[in-house]
């Protein structure tokens, strides 16, 4: 893997994302949020600021690598880089990281808007760690469920769909219908809710038990197995099926 | 400079083989053409040699190397165009090239490139503003753009006007003169004859003759001439065998005694040699 070529293709990817507006859509959204948050009380805002991090971390960096592909699944872009000198492990790492910087922008948006407006008390390296590491780690997911849509509507769908089904789990434990011990160990077993307990430890005045360590490591040896056995794997029999050379 | 030995591919979900044990060899600076029609395995052919498809049965040799030993590098040696546009439609004609550009070692002169098939005047448009024409000259530019030794050229013509045909065949036939080794696969007889030193026609994922065009045309192609002359005011035909034509006492009758409208040789098209061979249509049709 050569460090001057991965950095190349990261450049082109962020290129894109501005070229194909989808950098844009992301800025307007952080606004959106933004806005929404400062009319909402304290109490309010105190619970939606961890929530608005987190989808902006999981499912939207899951939809805008969503886009990309499906971009270049159209103009079958990736045939031509295919017949490059890159390797696929190349290709697959500067989607990821893109995407992370991407949402790092993003998040960050919110996120130093709040510091300022609201007096948000931040653990700025936690914060960090924890936007990049979720980031990364659903930019993967997000690619590897790319590889198995027909196009970009299904793929909406179906991550509202998957959204839903991690986040129902959490939320039904939070109402206490779902009752036991048991369930606060299964339920850090889904990555949505992993995510979210590395997101809190991210702010001032949230102790970091074993619940954050658990979420923090789970989801980097997580990650990293899925993009060694899975995500790496099959993306070479993606890009052949989308390729009609 | 490949050699390809009783090659056999599978794809995931189908239960035959796309491509039945086909050998056959390119060599270096030669034009090397793959003729048949859709669904021949021409384009499945190309994607194995060019390292895309990969769990193939059977011996590929670049440079006397096999080459599944050859890692990305291999890239830095070939050019690759695609039948279809292969462009981000949001960037402009330069931003494209630019950007695979500097992927590789070697850059061949992109000015000149993009003069050469017109397309320097409008470097700095939107690709999605272009005609198809345009962007498959603009693949042209891109498989170019490495100085590779070996272009792969999948229906280099396809939805091209004659104009831009012309300039095409025109490069490819300087790229082969500066050294290049070029594979075409092709259903347009006409490209194959026009630039291929050697063609293969193919069929069902099998080679049914590998030769020049011009010993193809020799061994399965009548060579004829064709008279149209007027009689009792009936404009009639013949044909006669160009072999010993002098001797043909019929032939010396009708060219001394009628009034001859037309008088041409006429040599049989590859196309005519292909149906011949294969008994398949390039379009497809099965005689």
């Amino acid at each position: 893997m050569k460090t001057s070529r991965i950095w190349l293709l990261i450049k082109g990817e962020l290129y894109r994302l501005h070229k194909y507006n989808v950098l844009f859509i992301s800025i307007l959204i952080a606004i959106i949020w933004g806005v929404v948050l400062y009319f909402v009380d304290s109490v309010l805002f105190n619970a939606l600021l961890p929530f608005l991090i987190l989808i902006d971390a999981t499912m939207m960096s899951v939809m805008y690598i969503g886009s990309v592909m499906f971009f270049e699944k159209k103009e079958s872009t990736l045939s031509s880089v295919l017949v490059t000198p890159v390797t696929n492990q190349e290709i697959i790492l500067s989607k990821i990281i893109a995407n992370t910087i991407h949402n790092l922008i993003s998040t960050s948006l919110i996120i130093i808007a709040f510091i300022f407006i609201k007096q948000v008390k931040i653990n700025y390296p936690l914060m960090l760690i924890a936007i990049i590491l979720i980031t990364a780690v659903f930019t993967g997911l997000g690619l590897l469920l790319s590889y198995y849509q027909k196009d970009f509507t299904s793929m909406l769908t179906n991550l509202m769909i998957l959204g839903f089904a991690l986040l129902l789990p959490s939320a039904l434990y939070g109402f206490n219908v779902l009752k036991g011990n048991a369930w606060e160990y299964i339920l850090l077993l889904n990555p949505v809710e992993a995510a979210s307990k590395v997101i809190a430890g991210g702010f001032k005045g949230i102790s970091l038990d074993w619940h954050y360590y658990f979420s923090l490591f789970y989801l980097l040896i997580g990650g990293l197995l899925t993009y060694k056995y899975l995500i790496l794997p099959k993306f070479k029999d993606y890009a052949v099926s989308i390729s009609g050379v | 400079m490949f050699k390809v030995n009783n090659l056999k591919f599978k794809y995931k979900n189908n239960k035959e083989d796309v491509i039945k044990g086909i050998s056959f060899e390119i060599k270096e600076g030669e034009i090397f053409g793959f003729l048949g029609p859709s669904g021949a395995g021409k384009s499945t052919t190309q994607k194995i040699i060019i390292k895309i498809l990969e769990d193939y049965q059977g011996e590929i040799k670049y440079k006397d190397k096999d080459l599944k030993e050859y890692n990305n590098d291999f890239y830095e040696e070939i050019g690759v165009s695609f039948e279809m546009p292969i462009h981000f439609s949001k960037m402009t004609a330069m931003e494209n090239i630019n950007f695979f550009l500097k992927l590789y070692k070697n850059n061949e002169d992109v000015e000149s490139l993009m003069k050469r098939v017109g397309l320097w005047e409008d470097r700095d448009k939107l690709v999605g503003e272009f005609s198809k024409g345009m962007k498959i000259r603009l693949n042209l530019v891109r498989a170019l753009l490495n100085k590779p030794k070996m272009l792969f050229l999948d229906e280099p013509t396809n939805g091209l006007d004659p104009t831009n045909a012309m300039i095409l065949k025109d490069m490819i036939r300087e790229f082969k003169n500066q050294g290049g080794t070029v594979f075409i696969t092709s259903h347009i007889m006409a490209d194959i004859d026009q630039l291929c030193d050697r063609v293969a026609f193919i069929v069902n994922g099998e080679i049914k003759e590998i030769d020049s065009p011009r010993n193809l045309k020799i061994r399965y192609g009548k060579r004829v001439v064709l008279v149209e002359y007027k009689e009792d005011g009936k404009t009639l035909s013949k044909e006669f065998p160009l072999e010993q034509i002098g001797k043909n006492q019929e032939f010396i009758h009708i060219v001394q005694e009628k009034e001859i409208e037309t008088i041409h040789s006429g040599e049989t098209t590859l196309e005519d040699i292909f149906i011949k061979v294969t008994g398949v249509k390039l379009d497809n049709e099965n005689l």
